[in-house]
Order: structure tokens, then sequence, then C-alpha cells
């Protein structure tokens, strides 16, 4: 049957993609430790984000043809994919203004407070997380509620447990380690401040992620998604494989690049 | 009490709750403070609470926005005292000089953002869907009279009124606010505002910066809602759609904006702050309590502006009529879009500026503070790179407002439409490029100065070409001058005046003397009356009647005219004159060897004169909704899509959609017209 082919060969698709981004994150992970080579990082970093945003975000859609009447659910759900990803951009900035703050306050120096396995460790949470969501948003597009629901339950769990390890474990683990926001060692310096707003404007929007991603599990419960009908399930993938987008890039820079110190 | 005019009810309310508020706020006071104090803060911030929401409880009941503010009262005390309560488990003291503590205010400003938004019923339906609830298309109005701008409408001609009269409300405050302190500056030393003053726990000068740096932010956050009415209004006119693409995320853009403007004044109350509008650390890491308030507020409503631009862009894009490519779009769009590309994107910059201080002033993050080896240069840049973009958000939807009356009044094309288009793209793109030439003096690298001067004397290219368009297209026209018009003609000459005075700001050699001078505020007045506040009563002059079935009196709008182009011409030139003799800005007092006392007091009379000629507006306004001469028809003889159809505009706009078939600008050719309606097509929402 074609529709089950076409079905197989989308799943596939979100394997392979997921192979190369986990090739990529190991990699970023050696060249950290082996040689000093930020700008083999930003690279495989910028890399990443495309592959992400392609194949997961499918970017490409807001190119589409939407058909001529402005009434037909295709046509808003063009609509709404639009305004979805102007708010991204806009939502980048403040990422994007955290980034510079980073850049601008610590150059080529990171915390040595950090735990690097924890850290790879997150990081290859969320990336799995981005698999199963992709897996979900493609289970429904070919009607699948159950295999919605499951696939979207692993990628709650996966985003609750990043959520965890960055606040409850890596947190606490960093400020023991004396990596504090305002009170610590005056030798820090910002590290502690930079660290903390970074790390803590992203868990925000893991958390916001979670919330939708609870909805829109919850809504499919109900009934209310079908094959040709779910904006709510695409809006909710998009915006996670955003937070992942995100944390591609604030990863290497609070983890990798630079000399710890 | 029921047969009362609502607006009296609500003054008569006001008053009855302003003044309980006022004994609340001072029980409160004795409570935690032990003694009673008259001129305090807690009983000047609780009136403004109850006195603010009483007014609307008074005109409109308990419904619509006085339950938002309800909400937002009850909201805010509930988030103080759950901190409170944190800090009394954890040891800390609970209460602090202005009743609740600096954490308590923050949080519970925002709670209470949050319970306005709950409580005002702008997110219902979206809860729905949460809830996996489906909601109707269009919801049906509550209302067909005046109560309906009170409530929640989706409708975005409801809400493009709810944002220009928040925006005049506004105007008003900052402005009261301006003929303080102006009157203040009218001789040199102090006159009333004195040392001795106390009033909401600041003295004479604390005062005077508080309401200062408040003028600034509030005739901002006004501008901002201007703009976003007349776009509201207006682009889904022109574009021939039934409404924005997003309608209740476009109520939410409004809403929001409410209890920002009641967060920004109430810093007033809460100790106000010094830091002028731009809120620079290391002061304003050390300002009072109002600080915070301040930033919050400026925060909030910097998601309306990133919202409400989301929405046009997105409309712009996706509700077109057929046949409208994207040269054949009206001129007043493609500003539109401009403007919201910028606000968009740049406004995240002020918000994490300011809220990476509020971090710093609650947890102590030094980002800023170059003892913990933060760097205070940082914020001006994260500042700037909003905060210049924002004057062209501020100016281009005014700019656009001008090419696009310009043609009806002197019945010629446009001159070279795709480059008037095209500029509002360019002034856009340069303006990201500028910001740090608002800190020649700061010592930034030495290296970024020739660029960025370059980069802002470049934004002089694309402004010249709608220049060079604006008289082109006058030339030889038949021109007449009703007051919308005037106005127009106006905000060219004063706009003209603006970027004149530009270069030499954006110059290093001159803007080293320059820079923190009357000079620079007589110049960015003489761009944003010229870009924004001229055209935005050309406006609303040209489309009241759109509105409302009527016009305003022609008369009275020439007065207002006539009265405030010379007095805003006078104060703006002689800001210039007393800046370049050494007048610095934002200081309450002036050495009176400069000799410039005279001229103060010149500028301080045509400050009120403005004030005045705007009082004419006002009552002009108010009194022509109801019973200014009726204008139903094209009164401009405008070729645009919205006059084509009767005044004041249905409710689901056009009962039939129409075609684009001729260029937007030919006036005084032979032609088909710009716009055709399409007879044959089926059903009202085509």
């Amino acid at each position: 049957m074609a529709h089950s082919q076409d079905k197989h060969s989308a799943l596939g698709q979100g394997v392979t993609i997921f192979i190369y981004l986990a090739i990529l994150t190991l990699l970023e992970y050696f060249v950290a430790v082996s040689f000093n080579a930020t700008s083999l990082l930003v690279v495989m970093a910028v890399s990443k984000a495309a592959l992400v945003m392609y194949y997961y975000m499918h970017i490409y859609k807001l190119g589409a043809d939407d058909g001529a009447d402005p009434h037909s659910y295709a046509y808003k759900t063009g609509t709404n994919r639009f305004g979805l990803w102007l708010f991204l951009l806009s939502d980048g900035f403040v990422f994007a203004g955290l980034l510079a703050t980073r850049i601008n306050l610590l150059g080529f120096t990171r915390p040595h407070q950090l735990s690097q396995i924890l850290g790879l460790g997150v990081t290859a949470v969320l990336l799995i997380s981005s698999f199963f969501m992709n897996r979900g948003e493609t289970a429904m597009k070919y009607g699948d509620r159950k295999g919605f629901m499951l696939n979207t339950a692993i990628t709650f769990l996966l985003g609750l447990g990043f959520f965890i390890g960055v606040i409850f474990v890596e947190w606490r683990l960093a400020a023991a380690e004396g990596l504090t926001a305002s009170f610590g060692n005056p030798a820090d310096g910002p590290m502690g401040a930079v660290f903390y707003i970074m790390t803590g404007m992203h868990a925000f929007h893991v958390l916001t992620g979670l919330i939708f991603l609870y909805v829109v599990w919850n809504n499919a419960r109900k009934g209310v998604y079908t094959a040709e009908k779910h904006w709510g399930v695409e809006a909710a993938a998009v915006y996670w494989h955003f937070v992942d987008l995100v944390w591609i890039f604030f990863y290497p820079a609070l983890y990798l690049i630079g000399t710890a110190v | 009490m029921k047969n009362m005019n609502p607006f009296w009810r609500g003054m008569l309310a006001l008053l009855v709750f302003s003044l309980a508020g006022y004994g609340v706020g001072l029980g409160l006071d004795v409570l935690v403070d032990g003694k009673v104090n008259f001129s305090g803060p807690v009983p000047g911030v609780f009136a403004l609470f109850f006195g603010f929401t009483a007014f609307f409880l008074g005109v409109f009941g308990y419904r619509g926005i006085t339950r938002g503010l309800v909400w937002q009262v009850v909201g805010t005390l509930i988030g103080g005292l759950f901190v409170a309560l944190i800090r009394l488990v954890m040891g800390l003291p609970a209460f602090g000089d202005f009743f609740f503590t600096e954490p308590s205010w923050v949080f519970g400003g925002l709670t209470g953002v949050l319970s306005f938004i709950v409580g005002v019923g702008v997110v219902d339906d979206w809860i729905k869907w949460a809830r996996g609830l489906d909601t109707p298309e269009h919801h049906e109005e509550h209302y067909s009279d005046w109560r309906k701008y009170f409530g929640v409408s989706v409708d975005h001609k409801v809400i493009g009124v709810q944002y220009t009269v928040t925006a005049l409300l506004l105007i008003a405050v900052g402005g009261l606010f301006a003929l303080i302190f102006r009157t203040e500056l009218a001789a040199s030393k102090l006159q009333f505002l004195t040392d001795q003053t106390q009033l909401f726990g600041q003295n004479g000068p604390q005062l005077f910066n508080t309401l200062m740096s408040l003028h600034g932010m509030i005739m901002i956050v006004s501008i901002l809602l201007g703009i976003s009415g007349i776009i509201n209004y207006v682009v889904p006119l022109l574009l021939g759609a039934q409404d924005m693409a997003f309608p209740r995320l476009n109520a939410f853009s409004y809403w929001i904006a409410v209890p920002a403007a009641v967060l920004l004044l109430s810093s007033l109350f809460l100790g106000g702050f010094d830091t002028g509008w731009t809120g620079y650390p290391p002061l304003s890491a050390r300002a009072p309590v109002g600080m915070q308030m301040f930033f919050l507020g400026v925060f909030v409503a910097g998601w309306s502006s990133v919202l409400s631009a989301l929405n046009v862009l997105v409309t712009v894009v996706r509700m077109r009529s057929v046949g409208m490519t994207a040269m054949k779009m009206p001129i007043f769009v493609w500003a539109s879009v401009a403007t919201s590309l910028i606000a968009l994107t740049a406004t995240q910059f002020i918000g994490l500026s300011f809220q990476l201080v509020m971090f710093q002033r609650l947890f102590g993050m030094g980002f800023f503070d170059a003892a913990k080896g933060g760097n205070p240069i940082l914020f001006q840049h994260l500042f700037w790179f909003y905060s210049h973009p924002a004057v062209y958000v501020f100016v281009l939807p005014g700019l656009g407002v001008i090419s696009e009356l310009l043609p009806v009044f002197v019945r010629k094309p446009l001159f070279g439409y795709r480059w008037v288009a095209m500029s509002s793209l360019g002034i856009a793109l340069v303006g990201f490029l500028v910001w740090a030439h608002h800190m020649f003096t700061s010592g930034m690298n030495e290296y970024l100065r020739v660029p960025f001067m370059y980069s802002t004397l470049l934004v002089a290219v694309p402004t010249g070409v709608k220049f060079f368009s604006w008289v082109a297209t006058i030339w030889k026209g038949r021109i007449s001058t009703p007051t919308p018009m005037l106005f127009a003609l106006g905000a060219i000459v004063v706009f003209l005046l603006g970027g004149l005075t530009g270069p030499p700001n954006a110059t290093v050699s001159t803007d080293l003397h320059l820079h923190d001078t009357y000079f620079i505020v007589g110049h960015f007045h003489d761009t944003i009356f010229g870009g924004f506040v001229f055209p935005f009563f050309a406006a609303l002059y040209y489309w009241f009647p759109k509105a409302t079935g009527r016009r305003m009196n022609e008369t009275l709008g020439k007065i207002h005219f006539w009265l405030m182009t010379p007095s805003f011409l006078f104060l703006t030139l002689g800001m210039m004159y007393v800046g370049l003799i050494g007048m610095r800005r934002r200081i309450v007092d002036y050495d009176p060897a400069l000799l410039i006392d005279g001229w103060h007091l010149a500028l301080t009379v045509s400050a009120f004169l403005i004030a005045i000629s705007v009082l004419v507006f006002f009552y002009n306004f108010f009194y022509s909704i109801k019973n200014g001469e009726k204008a139903e028809g094209n009164l401009w003889h405008s070729r645009s899509p919205e006059w084509q159809v009767p005044s004041p505009m249905p409710v689901h706009n056009y009962d039939r959609p129409f075609e684009v078939v001729g260029e937007p600008y030919d006036y005084g050719l032979n032609d088909a017209g710009y716009v055709k309606f399409i007879e044959s097509a089926g059903g009202k929402h085509g």
C-alpha cells in the first residue's frame, strides 16, 4: 500500500536525520575536549540547526501552495504556520540577545564548574525527545492516533527529564562547585549570571513546550485531531523542535567553546 | 444613580474610590510603619488602583475592562502577599518601604497582568481550544453602541478605535507630565519642585526626574498604541479583508497594553525613578522600586507591539484581495510592513535588556555591574539595538500616511510609487545598523564610531527618496487644504526640520558637543511630531468619517493646526538654540548665567499653547462623534476601496469582495479606478 510506504519512508527519514544529529553532537563533544576549535563548533552547530529546521520543523512548508480558497482548513493552516514562524523569529531574537550577552561578557572562556558528562547527557535527552516528537507528528499525519499519543508521551517524559536534569541537578551541582549567580567568589566574574540566565530562559521555554505537549496529547485522547486536520499537533511539534534548536546553540556556547576558567 | 450620564457616574466613582483607596493605603502604612504619612507612596498607589478601576465600574459596570482591572488589583495583592509569605518563612523582612518589598511588587505586578488578561476575558477562546472545544469563528457583539469599546471585541475596527482612544488618553497624561516639568523650567532656580516638596516619597527634584522619565516612556507607549490603532483600523480595509489574520491575538495585543499602562503609571507612586526613559544601569540598578514597575510595564507593552506586528505581517501576506500584487498595495500597507518587521524582531532586545537589569536588582546577577565583572556598555548596545529602530517604528506609518493622503488632496498620482515603497523597507533595514550612534560618548570602542556615523548618515538616502516623492507629487497639483491635508503638509515641514538637524548629531565631531543637550531634545521632538503626531492627526481627521459617519468640525480643525504648528516650531527651534548655548537635558535647574531664562519662559508658553490646541482637538473629536456634520459618502473623493462603500463601515466590512483592476494612485487620469467590486460572488464572507 502506497500509504503505509509513505509513512515508512517518512519515519525512516526521521531516523536518518536523528543519526546525523547524534553523530554531529558526539563530534562536537570530542572536538571540544580534544582541541580548541571554535569555528569548527560553530559550523557543526549551524549544520545541526539546518537539519532540524528543514527535516523536523519543515520550514519548506512555508512556501507550500495552500490552494485558492481562503476558507479552507489548508489555507488557514498555512496562515497559522506563517504566524508561528514569525513568532519563533521574534523569540529567536531573545536567545540571540542572550548569546550576544554571553559573547560580550565571557568571550573565549566558559565556566569550569560544569559537568561535561551531565551536559552531554541532557543534550542527548533533548535530542532524542525531538526524534520522538518527529515520530509522533508523522504518526498523526497518517492518522495513527495511538502512535501519536505514545510518541508524544515519550517526548514529554524526556522533556521533563531534561528540565529536571538542568534545573534540579545541574544547577545544584554547579552551585555546589561555586558557580553562583551573585554572592559567590567575585573572581568568577559574570559567569554564573550568564549561565543561569541562559539555562533559565531556555528551561522556561521547555516548560511551556511541555504544557503544549500535554494539551495536544490530551486533545488527541479526546479525538480532536485527524490526518487532515491537526494544526495543533504541528504547532506543538514545531515549537518543541525550536526549543531543541535553541539548545543546539546554547550547549556549545556554555559547555564547549573556549577555555574553562 | 441609574439615570446619570455614565461618564459622570464614572467620575463620581473615581472620586469616592480614590479617597477610599487612599484611606486603605494610609491604614496599611500605619500597620507596617507605625506612623501616618499623608504624602507617602502607598496611599497614592492604592488611590490610583482603586480610582482607575472605579471609574470604569461607574461607566460600564462590572464587565470587560472593569473586571480586568479588579482582577489586576486582586492578582497584584495575592502575588505580593505570596512573596511576602515566602520571605517570612525564609526569615527575611516581609514588608518594605512601599508596603511590599521589591520582589513582592515585581511578582505581584506580573501576576496582576496575568490576572487582568484572564479577568477581562480575552483568553477565553484559547482556553477552550486547549481543552479541545471549538468556538465560532465570529462572535456576535454583546453591544452595538459605545459599550462595545469597553469589553473584549475581536473586530479589528473596534480594536483600532480602542487602541486610538487609549493612545489619545496616554498622550494627554504624558503631555500633562511635560507641562508640569516645563513649568518648573520656566525660570532658573527651583520654583515649586523644591527640596522641601514631598510627594509619593520623593522630593521636588526627584519628582521632576520621575515625571521627565515617565513623559518619555508614556509617550512612546502611546505612539506604539497610536500606530497600532491606525494600522488595525485601516490595513484590513485597504486589503479588502474581513478582519486581521488572527482576531483573538489582535484583541490580546490590545488588552495586554492596558495593564502595562497601569504598571507604568504605578511607578510614579512607588518612589519613582530618575534614569530617564533609557533606564541605563548602574543608575537604574539603584533607583527605587518604581524602576522595576517601569521595566515590567515596558516589557509587557513590548509584547503588545510584537504580537500586533506579527498579526499585521501575516494579514498583509495572506489576506490581500484578488489582483492586489505587491506593487499594487496602497503605500500605507508597505509602511505598515516595514514598521512591523522592526517591531517584531528588535523589540525583544529592549525586553531582554530590561529583564537583565530586573534580574540584576532582584538576584544580584552582575550583568551590568562592573564590580562583578559585568559591562554597563553592554546594556546600551542591547537597549539601542531596539530603541533606535524604534523611532522608525514610530515614524514609518506616519510617513506612509503622508504618502497616502497627498495624492488624494493634490489629485495627482503618487510620484515614484515603487521607490517610495522600497524606501520604507530601506529605512527599516538600515535602521538596524545604526544603534551605536547614541553611544559616541559612552566609552565604547572608538573604532566603532566612524562606521556607525556613516551608516547613520545613510538613512538620509531612503528618507530623501520620500521627500523627493512628496515634492514631486505636490508639484503642479490641484491642491486643496482641508484639515487632514494641512496636517500632512505640516508633517512634511516639521519632519524636514527633524531630518536636517539629525546629521549634526550623527557626526562624531559635532555630537561630542551636542550629546545630552536640549539640541537633541529639539531634534527628536521634530522627528517624532513630523513622523508621528502630525500624520496621526491627519489620519484621525481623514478616517474619522469612515469610523463614525460624521466628520470633525473644519474650523476647529484649522484652529488646532494653526495654533499648534507655529507654537511647536518655536518650541523645538528654541530648544535647539538653548541646547547649543549649553542647556543640558534631563535636569531640573540651570545656571542663570547662561542667560536663557527668557527663552525658557517663552518655551513654556509655547508648550501651553500646544496643549490648548490639543484640547481643541479633544473637544472636536468627542463632540463630533455624536454631533458632527454627517459624512456618509466618499468625502475626500478617494480611489481607495474603503471610501467606495458608505460610512460608517459595516460590521463585517465589505459585503462583496473586490478585485484590484488599476493602480492605487492614478488620480486625474482617465481609467477604470483602483478596485472593482465583484457582483456575482455568493455569500457575505467572500
